[in-house]
């Protein structure tokens, strides 16, 4: 897959992957966004079982 | 080119030693545990720097930018947005990467001072959400008010905070403050008429060393606040001459001095070395200009109203596992207080007024309050959901073994894991 933004080192500015397409950088970046969240949501659902289990709720 | 490189080299090992401070935060609040709860106060501590790094990414380093004139963000802060060509890779900009990595560092001290207060009692989830708030959100709008040098704190009042007595340390130990209210105190901390029972930590050898640690790191803080112009003096992070000698005279003395003060008041190892965390403090916002006694005497001052400050909280329901909201907040508040008593009247650089009591006055206030409402009343929603607190019969079996599948010391004596078991 060619992620670069640049074909050649002479002039370079921004050159991470995918720099050139702002479509692909918002998707990467709200994947980051729902993964960093979703394991706080996940950490609490799971606490939340743990502990039920230990009260002798379920 | 030379230049600019000198200047990448700087932060990089300013951030590099910076996080000595987090090994000494993970080390203060494991020993401080008790021994059932020690892997999961080092879970929470890591988690804290863990989930500041991508948060400082995706919205803290744009709220430091873009907000300060107050509430309302300006086009400044476009360069922090998550998708800006500066926020990664680029060949044209040397700056942006290590100034915002020392940043994540400072942020995410701010998040392990609030995590000490909390231990063996607070959720893992709740705690992450809180340390974001704080680490991610509260300090760092604080720190485009108060610390940015086109902040409204700086341009309109002269607020003067260059080693973060109140950006840092009363915004963290306010916010501390005002979570805990919410969370209450740990099972068997007090009796039914009221009296309080110390906790002690398992493992105070451990608390010394991190504490002693975190102070390692601080350098690394400090050169990190500090700005390296290349072929000229330095300035602070507002604009104004100095020296990193002046750091080097003011931050050894007033350590001294905040160990020297609780040990003459405690004798007590542990008030000593949080002496010297809260010496530093007293002496934060006006490292750059103290006459090295001064500030030595300021340390010591540090040092004495600790454990008083401790005490009273103790006496009025909160318990404070580590002394966070005394060593920080108590020390932070007097830090920038001190400034506007004993360094008033230096010139800032622009049109912002010269330095003032009432301009630090102000600047507290608006610390105090950057710190306490996030904490009291994010804290006050997630109790309400029922999210905020462990419940007491996990408490009382320890979180270890509930929330971590490792043990602290399997070949203790009494360990039900003590004995081998065949590896899978």
């Amino acid at each position: 897959m060619d992620t670069s933004p640049i074909t050649s080192w002479e002039g370079a500015e921004a050159y991470f992957t995918f720099a050139d397409m702002p479509g692909f950088l918002y998707v990467i970046l709200a994947a980051a966004v729902v993964v960093c969240f979703g394991t706080i949501f996940m950490a609490a659902k799971h606490e939340t079982e743990a502990f039920k289990k230990i009260e002798g709720k379920e | 080119m030379l230049g600019t490189v000198d200047v990448e080299i700087f932060y990089w090992w300013c951030t590099a030693i910076m996080i000595c401070i987090h090994a000494g935060f993970l080390a203060y609040e494991m020993g401080a545990s008790r021994a059932k709860n020690v892997l999961a106060s080092g879970v929470k501590n890591i988690l804290a720097f863990a989930f500041i790094v991508p948060t400082f990414f995706f919205f803290g380093w744009w709220i430091y930018l873009a907000f300060t004139n107050g509430f309302i963000p300006n086009a400044a802060g476009d360069a922090g947005l998550p998708w800006a060509t500066a926020m990664g890779p680029n060949l044209t900009d040397n700056a942006s990467g290590v100034f915002w990595a020392a940043f994540v560092l400072f942020a995410a001290t701010t998040a392990s001072i609030f995590s000490g207060a909390v231990i063996e009692r607070i959720r893992v989830s709740a705690f992450v959400v809180l340390a974001i708030i704080l680490g991610s959100v509260a300090w760092i709008l604080a720190a485009s008010w108060g610390w940015h040098p086109d902040g409204w704190l700086v341009k309109e009042f002269g607020y003067h905070d260059v080693g973060c007595a109140g950006l840092i340390h009363v915004v963290a130990g306010f916010f501390a403050l005002g979570v805990l209210i919410n969370l209450g105190p740990r099972i068997g901390k007090y009796n039914a008429d009221g009296t309080a029972n110390e906790l002690l930590p398992h493992n105070v050898p451990m608390v010394l060393i991190g504490l002693m640690l975190i102070i390692v790191g601080f350098f690394g803080f400090l050169g990190g606040c500090a700005i390296l112009n290349p072929g000229a003096q330095w300035t602070n992070i507002y604009g104004q001459p100095m020296t990193l000698s002046a750091y080097a005279f003011n931050t050894l003395m007033c350590f001294s001095g905040g160990i020297i003060g609780a040990w003459a008041t405690t004798r007590d190892p542990f008030w000593m070395m949080s002496g010297a965390l809260a010496g530093i403090f007293v002496a934060a916002a006006g490292l750059d200009v103290w006459y090295p006694p001064l500030a030595f005497l300021l340390g010591i001052l540090g040092g004495v109203i600790i454990k008083p400050g401790n005490d009273f909280l103790v006496r009025m329901g909160i318990d404070d596992s580590v002394g966070a909201v005394s060593v920080h907040g108590f020390a932070g508040v007097i830090g920038v207080l001190a400034v506007g008593v004993l360094a008033a009247g230096y010139p800032n650089v622009g049109d912002a007024p010269a330095t003032s009591f009432v301009g630090q006055f102000v600047g507290l206030v608006v610390m105090i309050a950057c710190g306490f409402i996030p904490g009291y009343f994010i804290s006050l929603a997630l109790k309400a959901a029922g999210a905020l607190r462990v419940p007491d019969e996990v408490q009382e079996m320890g979180l270890d073994l509930c929330e971590v599948p490792s043990k602290a010391y399997p070949e203790a004596a009494g360990s039900k894991s003590a004995t081998m078991v065949p590896a899978e």
